[in-house]
């Protein structure tokens, strides 16, 4: 981590000291100058360990914060009770227990849904959607009816999803079907994303990491630096290796 | 799940549970049937209406009065009231109606902080609502009771405190008396809590500054200007919402202290910051370009500023991307910002010309929505008072008069005046090719409003009459007032309103054009159009309508030798006028009055009577015994160059006549 944060330090640094170099000659830098000025930057551990702390907490794993805090000292900057509420409703939409989560959503916070009508409207349609892969047909199409044609009443942005859903009731194999893709588990995930996002905001917590930022600022930085310099570069972000560029 | 143990599960049908409501209990027994209740209605309107109509929130709302309710019955209630409340016009009124303000504020000192949660959210949410009853801030137990909320540590309080600031406070002496009571410093620490705590003390903030010089003057000297920095830097926050409100907040400061801003720097900033979240999803981006027409509005200079930086060529670009896909209020905010671009500067109008404006919005006169069309028009009649592009007969095509046509039909009586505004102006077109409006069918329409009940459209469809029979051809000009007819334009001439009656005179005095052939409907029957003015001249009447008849009168003068004895009958005094010893003609008066222009268009009027031939003598005599030469002798060194030249051509060729 220190070692990504060095790099990206240095390449930033570097950006600015070369920017009046001609564009046609980029500058050289040999790997064991590039080591070395690296060396030369200093990170803290505390911001490290925020960073991670940040990370583990808007993701929602718990029990990692709560180990991570025990040894390293860092506070998290939110009350690890309501990670577990918060994490409690995501699984709730990860197993396809739909009605299950909505209701600790509420229980949670009674206005979150009241004030995301886009969330609502995609966690009924996940229920939906639950209800077509366990085969029960009927109460499908009564649901269908009863919920979701009231959203389109309500909101016509959400008429051509509402449509793609109900369309899956019209064939016998589902999952072949043009919109089989609502059925995978990526449409779970990205309906429990949704709702994790959402319970953050209404905490006042920001509901992205910081860690996924700082690494595109890291790429962006490289990109830039590549048209005034030839360096060693980071092109695999999980081993943070060097790699020498070809000239 | 709350346990409960050898009940039933609760049925789902809403008759059912509502039905439950009314068994009478308010133990733990009734839990499940208010958490289903609350669990069906959240996010759901149309659940919420139709409990509604089962009259299900007076019954909820007494369980959280009764004594026998315990906390968690309490809980779910207060939640179930809030979400009704929340963005339904018929809750609000419901929950408002069945007293629940009241014992939700109880509520907030209740021993269970769980229960003061709920209650002081629901609270919330009534007083975002329009309807939320009056805070009366005046009273010395309210301001404490407010100050106590503020100074609470629960997020919710704090919040719902400033929630009620920002919706009840209003009035100058209201808001004195919170800022001398220290709130405003309250609100200002809350900037440094959380995102939505932040948001709400920013609401509360712009309410208690608006229009208060005192209140703003405190504000920015609050920790010798620390406050207003935190405030500066809270319009390059991450979150656009808090961006937004941070940006309405700053404008209402600058509008009460305008002193403090003096330096354009900051007042940039914000229109560059703005015209940023136009481009944001959501309420921000809808709400947006209302708050930047709000800070450009009628300021010459502002005017100037946003257009240096870009702001025409932003929104337009914006719209040719998107116009299909933007939400109606969003659409209305920016046509009423490019609208307000094109009121005041000739170089605006020029730019929003050449970014193709006109073309581009041309679709969004046919909009669903009532408002958008309205605020296109708006945006018509700005940019078509450039001189410079009226004169080349830019704003005359089909494509721009047609669909404006249309809208003098619509359905909304603000779209029409709007419309109006906008054919009006396309009217003045200074060339002589006015065909297509002519030919559009708008000329029978716009007649059709002439004789409207509604003063505002009448004044409205007479002027654009007015402003296109100007400099018309003959024939054409026939052909509108034989649509007009000739005992409209009399009875507009002696309309009860006054501005009516002074654009119908100016209406006839574009009809008469000087060639003697517009006689045959001046004088047709027993209608008399010059008997009309010669009434509204001798009464009552407003410089303006004076100037326009002595206009009418003196192109009628220019005409032939009938005409001319007409005014001459017109102006001079009759039988009835020499017995009340007012030997002198109306014409007197006008020449004495300090109005320039009625003035010169009185001396006009003479000018063509005297126009040298056979029957000038008697003219000059008539017009001597009426005093008008005399009066005339007076004004040889009339201030205004141009009236002391007609005079000295009055003057001259009556002496020609006498020799």
């Amino acid at each position: 981590m220190v070692f990504l944060f060095s790099i990206f330090a240095r390449t930033h640094e570097a950006s600015l000291r070369h920017c009046h170099c001609q564009i046609s000659t980029r500058k050289f830098i040999t790997r064991d100058e590039w080591e070395r000025k690296l060396k030369e930057v200093k990170i803290r551990k505390e911001d490290m360990n925020r960073l991670i702390m940040n990370f583990l907490v808007t993701e929602g794993y718990v029990d990692a914060a709560e180990k991570f805090r025990l040894e390293s000292g860092t506070e998290p900057d939110i009350d690890l009770a309501t990670i577990t509420d918060r994490m409690a409703v995501k699984m709730a939409v990860q197993s396809g227990n739909v009605q299950d989560a909505i209701e600790k959503i509420n229980d949670l916070n009674p206005e979150i849904l009241d004030t995301n009508p886009e969330l609502y409207f995609h966690l009924q349609q996940q229920k939906l959607i639950e209800l077509i892969r366990t085969g029960k047909i009927e109460e499908a199409l009564e649901f269908a009816q009863d919920e979701l044609a009231p959203r389109g009443e309500e909101n016509p942005a959400f008429l051509e999803e509402i449509e793609k859903t109900v369309a899956l009731l019209a064939f016998d194999d589902v999952k072949n079907s043009p919109y089989g893709g609502l059925l995978d588990m990526s449409q779970r995930m990205k309906t429990a994303s949704e709702v994790n996002a959402a319970i953050l905001t209404s905490q006042s917590h920001e509901k992205d990491p910081k860690l996924p930022s700082l690494l595109k600022m890291l790429i962006w930085a490289q990109n830039q630096l590549d048209e005034k310099a030839v360096y060693p570069r980071i092109n695999d972000l999980s081993t943070a290796k060097l790699e020498d560029s070809a000239v | 799940m709350p346990a409960t143990a050898a009940v039933a599960p609760p049925p789902t049908a809403p008759e059912q549970l509502a039905a439950r409501l009314s068994s009478g209990d308010s133990d733990e027994s009734l839990l499940p049937t208010l958490r289903e209740i609350k669990n069906q209605i959240i996010g759901n309107r149309t659940k919420k209406l139709l409990y509604l109509r089962l009259r299900a929130v007076p019954k909820i709302v007494a369980l959280l009065s009764s004594s026998s309710s315990p906390s968690p019955v309490i809980i779910q209630a207060a939640a179930a009231v809030g979400s009704f409340a929340c963005g339904v016009e018929e809750g609000v009124r419901a929950v408002l109606d069945a007293g629940a303000v009241p014992h939700l504020t109880v509520l907030l000192s209740h021993p269970d902080a769980k229960v003061v949660d709920s209650a002081a959210r629901s609270l919330r949410i009534i007083f975002q609502s329009k309807l939320a009853p009056k805070y009366d801030f005046l009273l010395e137990e309210n301001k404490t009771f407010l100050l106590s909320l503020l100074n609470s540590t629960n997020e919710n309080i704090t919040e719902l405190a400033a929630s009620i600031v920002a919706h009840s406070c209003e009035k100058p002496t209201e808001q004195t008396s919170l800022c001398d009571a220290g709130v405003v410093q309250k609100l200002v620490s809350l900037l440094g809590g959380s995102s939505n705590q932040r948001d709400t003390s920013l609401d509360a903030i712009s309410a208690i500054v608006k229009n208060n010089p005192e209140v703003a003057t405190k504000f920015v000297s609050i920790s010798n200007g620390k406050a207003f920095n935190s405030l500066m830097g809270l319009m390059q926050d991450r979150y656009p919402r808090t961006r937004l409100l941070a940006c309405v907040c700053l404008i209402s400061i600058e509008q009460a202290f305008p002193v403090y801003f003096q330096e354009m720097q900051i007042k940039t900033k914000l229109i560059l910051i703005l015209l940023d979240l136009i481009e944001e999803a959501g309420r921000v981006g809808d709400e947006a370009p209302f708050v930047l027409k709000g800070l450009i509005g009628e300021s010459e200079e502002l005017h100037r500023q946003a257009l240096s930086v870009t702001a025409a060529e932003r929104l337009c670009g914006y719209l040719r991307k998107g116009k299909a896909v933007l939400e109606a209020r969003r659409l209305e905010g920016i046509l009423l910002v490019l609208a307000e671009l094109g009121s005041k500067l000739e170089q605006s109008r020029a730019q929003l010309i050449e970014l193709q404006v006109p073309s581009l919005i041309i679709d969004l006169l046919k909009h669903d929505c009532a408002q958008v069309r309205v605020a296109a028009c708006h945006v018509i009649k700005n940019i078509s008072r450039s001189l410079k592009h009226l004169c080349a007969g830019r704003f005359g095509s089909e494509s721009i008069v047609m669909p404006l046509v249309q809208l003098l039909c619509d359905s909304s009586t603000s779209v029409q005046t709007a419309a109006l505004d906008a054919i009006c102006n396309v009217a003045v077109n200074l060339t002589t090719k006015k065909s297509v409006l002519l030919q559009s069918g708008g000329v029978s329409i716009l007649c059709q409003l002439a004789r409207s009940m509604h003063s505002e459209v009448r004044l409205k469809s007479v002027r654009a009459l007015r402003n296109l029979m100007f400099l018309l051809d003959r024939k054409d000009k026939d052909l509108i007032l034989t649509e007009l007819t000739v005992s409209t334009l009399t009875i507009l001439i002696s309309d009860p309103d006054p501005l009516v009656q002074e654009q119908a005179l100016a209406l006839a005095g574009n009809f008469v054009d000087g060639s003697g052939v517009s006689t045959k409907f001046i004088f047709s029957e027993d209608i008399s159009i010059i008997d009309a003015v010669s009434r509204q001249l001798k009464g009552e009447c407003s410089p303006g309508m004076c100037i326009q008849g002595m206009f009418f009168l003196a192109n009628m003068a220019a005409e032939n030798e009938s005409q001319k004895d007409a005014v001459m009958d017109c102006i001079l005094p009759t039988s009835l006028d020499l017995s009340i010893s007012h030997p002198n003609s109306f014409l007197v008066t006008f020449l004495q009055s300090k109005e320039r222009l009625l003035r010169l268009s009185t001396l006009w009027c003479l000018i063509n009577l005297v126009n040298p031939d056979q029957r000038n003598s008697f003219r000059v005599s008539a017009l001597q015994g009426a005093g008008i030469i005399s009066q005339l002798k007076t004004m040889v060194n009339d201030p205004c160059l141009d009236c002391k030249l007609r005079v000295r051509m009055v003057l001259e060729r009556c002496l020609e006549n006498r020799e």
